[in-house]
């Protein structure tokens, strides 16, 4: 199945429909005072399905300079104008909208798009995500299209994480677009770029890496594993591509993604690495093997956060117990949701008997883990 | 609590962040009474140390172990043998598991076609699930063989699953490191690639004693330096975290977000919420109860006594730690304390190691 294109596709108009049902949850909207009023709001509705969309953005907006509470013709207004690519006008639309009805999800949706097109990346970013934590992707036809321009800026964002779950989905509806393996090679390749700035000299490399990733994402780890191997054999100088394949391997096969760690740190040493690698070996629990590629990490870069909890979970577990504390209270103070840094001082007050403090540890880490 | 229950030992997590144990090839000399050895092998073995030769206590009493047979091989199999033919039919296939001359068969049937495969890896000694291999691949049957109800039923964790294909219906196609972790914790010899060629089912010493071959190899030349590392100094943490290896610590399910009834049968997670459990106090550790060497002890009065090690008015150094003493009973602590809990989807019940004051009704508690 292909993702929709921007412009004028008839994927894009289904999108527009699906949005349309679902905002008829939407409390009633208030009632024409006016027969000028009730004039231009029938008028408008009938240009709309004549397809007629300047006509009927036109009625539509002197209709609600009129009454400025009719959500349905914000509604309508901000469809017509993305549908017509007037994208500020439709975001100004949505967000009258959202102002009158804050719960509306299709329309945080819709506007976080149009941002989108209108390269208000942060807003959109905003918007995007908070539109599919609200179940904005739940409807099965617009979930490609949002949480395609979600991971865009989630990546963008050097969020490359949460945009590799974004694509994990894709992967699993069996989306499939050249854009969208050039997206996934990017975020695993940990580029910010968005698919139309890859140089078009690079654009096969990523696509390359993007196809073997969603090829994983979607389940069929042995053939991308040959896709893999494949592309280890035709850039083996190219920095990333272990990372890459060990990021993906990392929450199933620790062991195969600290191999892959180690041929990455080959290409090209960086802190990062060094960090991952330790906490494959502490997911293992070989932690005095976890503790030099930690220490080299956070020598390179104390601030680098998962090599301050690589770390003080290495030296927590191999006897020095105080400055491993001292630096997972660290990471704590700067993220107190990391789960990994809470596991290691659970485990610190369990081997020092400290019952108390141990029970609040692990109460922390089931309620992070929910 | 047993240890021998394949179907109930699988990730049904599907992310499994397991040991790879970097042991080399697990020699022969460890396992005793292998069916398969032919007669010069067996020859060669009487000929050459082995772990029996000086550890003849241990090793003798291990041969009932539990974790000795997480894996059984093919044809060696006394429970499929005693039930030589098993069927049922859930939704629109019927399985049949089939047991002749010692050898079993795994077949699935639409009605229109069968698909019928040898089983040569049999996960568990009494509840069973078969790893199944087809064209190069591993697959978990989709159902699984209960004792308590001598039947046939899905394999836990598999509910979900909708068969749209013969093959489907088969099993569950595992992914390259699930596969090896399924095998690294039931069989020996693993290493970091799977070969079925060169693992040893079930555990054998080389397992959980890294580098007890070489250690019998320079013994063999009165070289007594290369010992495998000593586990009887490890504290309770770090006990859980040695077993958890395959029955899951507390870090692994958090990790992977496990969640519900279906993880009690992971013991170390269990144990860590319990009020009584802290790392340094060896009473509480999995080997304070469990041998892992011997056979389960059933005895509820074994359990008693380890609970009464700090939980008696008599003792003067539980009331110096104001532990608290059961005002209700002083057997069967297990019973109240430990409850058993019934997996999703039926078939096999696991003791909660989550140690405290249950109450008649109360949900499970994560």
């Amino acid at each position: 199945m292909a993702l929709p294109v921007l412009v004028n596709s008839p994927s894009r108009c289904l999108f527009s429909f699906a949005l349309a049902a679902a905002l008829l949850s939407l409390p009633a909207i208030s009632t024409a005072q006016s027969a000028e009023f009730s004039d231009l709001a029938a008028r408008a509705a009938a240009a709309r399905d004549q397809q007629n969309l300047p006509l009927a953005i036109d009625l539509y907006t002197q209709a609600e300079q009129l009454n400025p509470s009719w959500q349905e013709g914000w509604w309508y207004l901000g469809i017509l104008q993305y549908t017509s690519n007037q994208y500020a006008g439709a975001i100004d639309a949505f967000s009258h909208l959202l102002q009158l009805v804050p719960t509306a999800v299709p329309a945080m949706a819709l506007r976080g798009l149009c941002e989108y097109e209108t390269a208000d990346y942060e807003n959109a970013l905003r918007d995007l995500d908070q539109a599919v934590a609200h179940g904005a992707a739940n409807e099965p036809r617009n979930e490609q299209i949002i949480r395609f321009h979600l991971a865009l800026l989630l990546s963008h964002a050097s969020r490359f994480e949460d945009a590799l779950v974004q694509y994990t989905a894709l992967a699993k509806l069996k989306a499939e677009a050249p854009d969208l393996f050039v997206a996934i090679g990017l975020a695993g390749m940990r580029s910010n770029s968005f698919p139309a700035d890859v140089a078009s000299s690079d654009r096969e490399f990523y696509q390359g890496v993007g196809h073997a990733g969603y090829v994983f994402l979607s389940g069929d780890d042995e053939q991308a594993d040959q896709l893999f191997s494949h592309l280890f054999a035709q850039y083996p100088d190219r920095a990333g591509i272990h990372f890459c394949y060990g990021y993906l391997l990392f929450p199933h096969d620790p062991a195969m993604a600290g191999d892959q760690f180690q041929r990455e740190l080959a290409v090209k040493p960086t802190s990062e690495t060094q960090a991952l690698l330790a906490l494959t070996l502490i997911y293992e629990g070989r932690f005095s093997d976890a503790l030099p590629p930690a220490q080299l990490a956070y020598n390179s870069d104390p601030n680098l956060h998962i090599a301050q909890v690589a770390l003080g979970r290495a030296l927590a577990e191999t006897g020095d117990i105080s400055h491993g504390a001292d630096l997972l209270n660290k990471a704590i103070e700067r993220d107190p949701k990391d789960l990994e840094a809470h596991l290691g001082l659970a485990s610190i007050y369990s081997h020092t008997g400290n019952r108390e403090e141990e029970a609040r540890e692990r109460t922390i880490c089931r309620d992070l883990s929910k | 609590m047993s240890v021998q229950s394949a179907a109930t030992c699988r990730s049904s997590g599907r992310r499994v962040a397991n040991l790879a144990l970097t042991s080399a090839l697990v020699g022969l000399l460890c396992i005793l009474g292998l069916p398969s050895l032919t007669a010069q092998a067996r020859a060669d073995q009487d000929a050459s140390p082995r772990c029996g030769t000086c550890h003849a206590g241990v090793v003798n009493s291990f041969r009932t172990a539990p974790m000795r047979h997480a894996m059984e091989p093919d044809g060696a199999n006394p429970l499929l043998s005693a039930h030589p033919d098993l069927t049922v039919t859930l939704g629109a296939y019927t399985y049949t598991v089939q047991t002749r001359n010692g050898h079993s068969t795994y077949s699935v049937t639409d009605g229109t076609e069968t698909l019928t495969l040898p089983i040569h890896w049999i996960f568990g000694q009494h509840t069973q699930t078969w790893v199944l291999e087809k064209d190069g691949h591993f697959f978990e049957s989709l159902v699984s063989y209960f004792p308590r109800e001598n039947t046939l039923a899905t394999t836990p964790g598999d509910q979900q699953i909708t068969p749209h294909t013969l093959e489907e219906a088969m099993g569950r196609r595992l992914p390259v490191w699930e596969s090896r972790a399924c095998f690294d914790c039931h069989a020996t010899g693993v290493g970091e690639k799977l070969v079925t060629s060169k693992i040893t089912p079930g555990l054998g010493c080389e397992h959980c004693h890294d580098g007890s071959n070489q250690h019998m190899a320079d013994a063999a030349r009165d070289n007594f330096k290369t010992l495998p590392p000593s586990l009887k100094h490890l504290d309770a943490e770090q006990i859980s975290n040695f077993c958890g290896k395959c029955h899951r610590t507390f870090d692994t399910v958090m990790r992977n977000r496990w969640h519900g009834p279906a993880f009690v049968r992971f013991q170390p997670y269990r144990l860590a919420l319990s009020k009584c459990f802290v790392g340094n106090d060896p009473r509480i550790s999995c080997t304070a109860c469990h041998n892992p060497h011997q056979s389960l002890n059933q005895s509820a009065a074994f359990y008693d006594s380890k609970c009464l090690v700090c939980h008696s008015n008599t003792n003067a150094q539980s009331a110096a730690h104001n532990v608290k003493s059961c005002p209700i009973a002083k057997s069967n602590c297990a019973s109240c304390h430990m409850p058993k809990v019934e997996l999703p989807g039926g078939h096999a019940r696991f003791t909660d190691h989550y140690i405290r004051v249950s109450k008649p009704g109360e949900s499970y508690p994560e």
